[in-house]
């Protein structure tokens, strides 16, 4: 039977699992959207594409299927620009699918054409023009398995629009293996593995250092069980977070220019660092030279450019990361290791309160507060800026994708669409869009979308009346001298999200149980204004250009 | 340390776009490509592209985990001089006239050149080499003054099949 494109576009994608689109329309992408309300697709409807992206983003974190976002072409397609980085930066599934103009005018600077494919080819993992009806299936079906396999990324498919409208006989045809990219054979696991194994059973103060690769690669149970069967404490990188839950305490926290002082030192003192899943970057090492000085590294990734790219390792081996590790397990001995976890320990007391000296500990506070009244297996979306440290650290997430972040672009504005997209995806538990009054700005629109669906998402806005992680920086490496930091008080933001139809309270740090419960109690979405001083900073942080080691804990002198 | 001239053999799926990515990876890390060849293997949807770009050892890495790393890229592989044949070939166009004539035909048949068109006065000259090779005889017509040239870039092969046997 002849079919058009958009009806094979739109069966294509359903066939292949695809629930939700998250999009905005244009002329361009209409003869898509007159089909969809006869599909089993849902179309959430966003105020502005880039929301759309990081919608279908946040949907991808939560659970860990490909997100699909639609847009019309020029303007429509460039809005969605840093929606698109920002999956590739944290290797989401993401296909975005963009309208074009007709085929025949392509290059002839129609009107609303623009070089999508262009633009997006450093920030996609793949990218397509489908010139010919017959040419949409299977082309969709590689872009979404492009999309969710080896390291997942975001995938263009441009769409003229000719091609949308014209009819072809439906293939039906199988879909042909996409070509796998080479990892190591068979030989080459099993001998890295042993070596891995052995360096792992001689070392004296191992460390596992587990990236945001091992929630993409479902390894976090067999990650799991390499910590329990080795006795080996454990850091995570930023995206990292959540994927390990170490009932023993071998979960250090996480390392970096933001991380904990305890990850970063553990990492100082290692003899031997196994990374999985993760590309050593600068926010993780901060001064490469003086990174894990004494350990000798081994590292297992997917993807060969992970490898060696900032840190030379020692033990290279791309394979993935379930397959490896469980194959690294029984080689790996049950050690006591009572030494090195005992310094640890030390170091864990020694660094312990520090944090809370300095207004921290009130936030850490309120979000401890949040996670217990909303639920232990709540989603936390964090957004970018001293929120998002607050929340990566305060956040105690013992499920993976429980708490999402935009950690390669740090890309304001994320959480509340993510949150949207997290929701939608996982509408069994309870999803928090954390946020600064400066990021929350950025997306703001996104309130009448949450409202219009109702979507039972909780926004939590930490109003400090600056960007003030950049007040920080300000005050800290450029002798607080502020500027361009303050956003001033003018704005009701509780009357704003009341005005888009949402209930909204104002609290203050040391008076918020009330007003956490209220929000838990609504049925459908909240937000939730939190007053905080714009002196509240992270603590402990590293200096532009420092080591690991040289966390600061206050103003200079 | 220290650039060098590194020859990098690849196999892609021969659509559009494939050569864009390349390049783009090229660009992005702000490199130069020296010389770029691409044609169609016997089975059409594959091109090899031949890509000699100057860089340091370690850059030269980081770019073939890039272009491992494009999906339309099938494989990449490094040649070196030792264990692979290595070839471009150039047609290089020049005025005869009396005062170069002799000298003109001496290098011709001193480097084993071809000449294949004549006209009038303004000859093309033709010669597949190496890249030393190539060079040599540009520096040695160069002063009786080029006219035009053009140069493939070079094309090469492994020579043996299982790798480079004594880096493995
Ligand atoms: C889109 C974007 N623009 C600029 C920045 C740089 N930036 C990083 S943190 C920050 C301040 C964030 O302020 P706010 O959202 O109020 O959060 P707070 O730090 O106060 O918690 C800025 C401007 C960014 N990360 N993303």
């Amino acid at each position: 039977m002849e079919k058009t494109g958009a009806d094979i576009l739109l069966e294509t994608l359903a066939k292949e699992g695809v629930e939700v689109i998250f999009g905005y329309p244009g002329t361009n992408s209409l003869p898509i959207l007159d089909r969809i309300s006869d599909s089993p697709i849902d179309h959430y409807l966003v105020r502005h594409e880039q929301a759309a992206a990081h919608a279908a983003d946040g949907y991808a974190r939560a659970t860990g299927k490909v997100g699909v976002c639609l847009s019309t072409s020029g303007p429509g397609a460039t809005n969605m620009v840093t929606g698109i980085a920002t999956a590739y930066m944290d290797s989401t599934p993401l296909v975005a699918l963009t309208a074009q103009v007709t085929t025949d005018l392509l290059g002839s600077d129609a009107f609303q054409e623009t070089d999508i494919i262009g633009i997006t080819m450093p920030i996609t993992k793949h990218s397509f023009l489908v010139n010919r009806v017959e040419k949409l299936e299977s082309t969709l079906e590689e872009a979404l398995e492009i999309a969710r396999s080896g390291r997942p990324g975001p995938v263009l498919v441009d769409l003229p629009i000719d091609v949308i409208t014209e009819r072809c006989q439906s293939t039906g045809k199988k879909k042909s293996a996409l070509a796998q990219k080479k990892t190591a054979n068979r030989k080459e696991i099993t001998a890295k593995v042993r070596e891995i194994s052995r360096h792992l059973n001689e070392a004296e103060r191992p460390i596992i250092m587990i990236g945001g690769g091992i929630k993409l690669a479902d390894a976090c149970i067999p990650v799991s069980e390499l910590i329990e069967q080795g006795q080996l404490p454990f850091v995570t990188t930023m995206m990292g977070i959540g994927s390990v839950h170490s009932p023993n305490g071998f979960n250090l926290g996480f390392i970096g220019t933001h991380g904990s002082e305890l990850a970063n030192r553990a990492v100082h003192q290692a003899d031997f660092i196994l990374a999985v899943g993760t590309r050593f970057s600068d926010r993780s090492t901060s001064k490469i030279e003086q990174f894990a000085p004494l350990a000798t590294i081994a590292q297992i990734d997917i993807d060969p450019t992970s490898i060696g790219k900032n840190i030379k390792s020692d033990i290279a081996l791309v394979a993935d990361i379930s397959e490896a590790v469980n194959e690294l397990i029984p080689l790996v001995k049950k050690k006591k290791r009572s030494q090195w976890l005992e310094r640890i320990e030390r170091e864990r007391s020694n660094i312990e309160g520090k944090h809370l000296s300095n207004g921290f500990g009130q936030v850490a506070k309120f979000i401890r507060k949040v996670q217990e009244i909303m639920g232990e297996d709540a989603i936390a979306v964090a957004d970018v800026g001293l929120n998002q440290i607050w929340t990566l650290h305060s956040w105690r997430s013992n499920t993976p994708r429980g708490l999402l972040t935009s950690g390669g672009m740090g890309t304001m504005g994320f959480s509340l669409p993510a949150a949207m997209g997290a929701k939608i995806g996982s509408p069994d538990r309870e999803v928090v869009a954390f946020s600064g009054d400066g990021g929350f700005f950025m997306n703001i629109q996104e309130l009448a979308t949450v409202s219009y669906y109702n979507l039972p998402v909780k926004i939590i806005v930490f109003n400090n009346g600056h960007l003030g992680m950049i007040r920080q920086y300000q005050d800290l490496f450029y002798n607080a001298r502020f500027n361009a930091c303050e956003l001033g008080d003018k704005v009701d933001i509780k009357a704003v999200a009341r005005g888009f139809g949402i209930p909204a309270e104002k609290v203050s740090l040391d008076n918020s149980v009330a007003g956490i419960e209220k929000m838990r109690r609504a049925q459908g979405p909240y937000l939730l204004e939190v007053t905080v001083d714009p002196n509240n900073y992270v603590f402990p942080i590293i200096p532009p250009g420092g080591s690991n080691m040289e966390m600061i804990y206050g103003r200079q002198k | 340390m220290e650039d060098e001239i590194h020859v990098i053999s690849m196999l892609v799926r021969n659509r559009s776009g494939v050569l864009s990515r390349v390049a783009g990876v090229f660009g992005r890390l702000g490199y130069n490509i020296e010389s770029l060849c691409v044609a169609e293997m016997t089975n059409p949807k594959i091109s090899r592209i031949t890509l000699v770009s100057r860089a340091n050892a370690d850059f030269t890495e980081k770019i073939k985990k890039q272009l491992d790393r494009l999906v339309d890229v099938v494989e990449v592989t490094e040649l070196t001089q030792r264990h692979s044949i290595q070839k471009e070939m150039m047609l290089l166009g020049i005025y005869m006239n009396s005062e170069n004539r002799e000298e003109i035909m001496q290098a011709i048949a001193m480097f084993g050149c071809k000449i294949v068109s004549i006209r009038q006065n303004y000859c093309i000259i033709e010669n597949v080499g190496n890249r030393g090779e190539t060079e040599t005889i540009l520096a040695y017509f160069e002063p009786m003054g080029i006219e035009e040239l053009a140069r493939t870039g070079m094309i090469a092969l492994q020579q043996h099949k299982n790798g480079n046997d004594d880096e493995q």
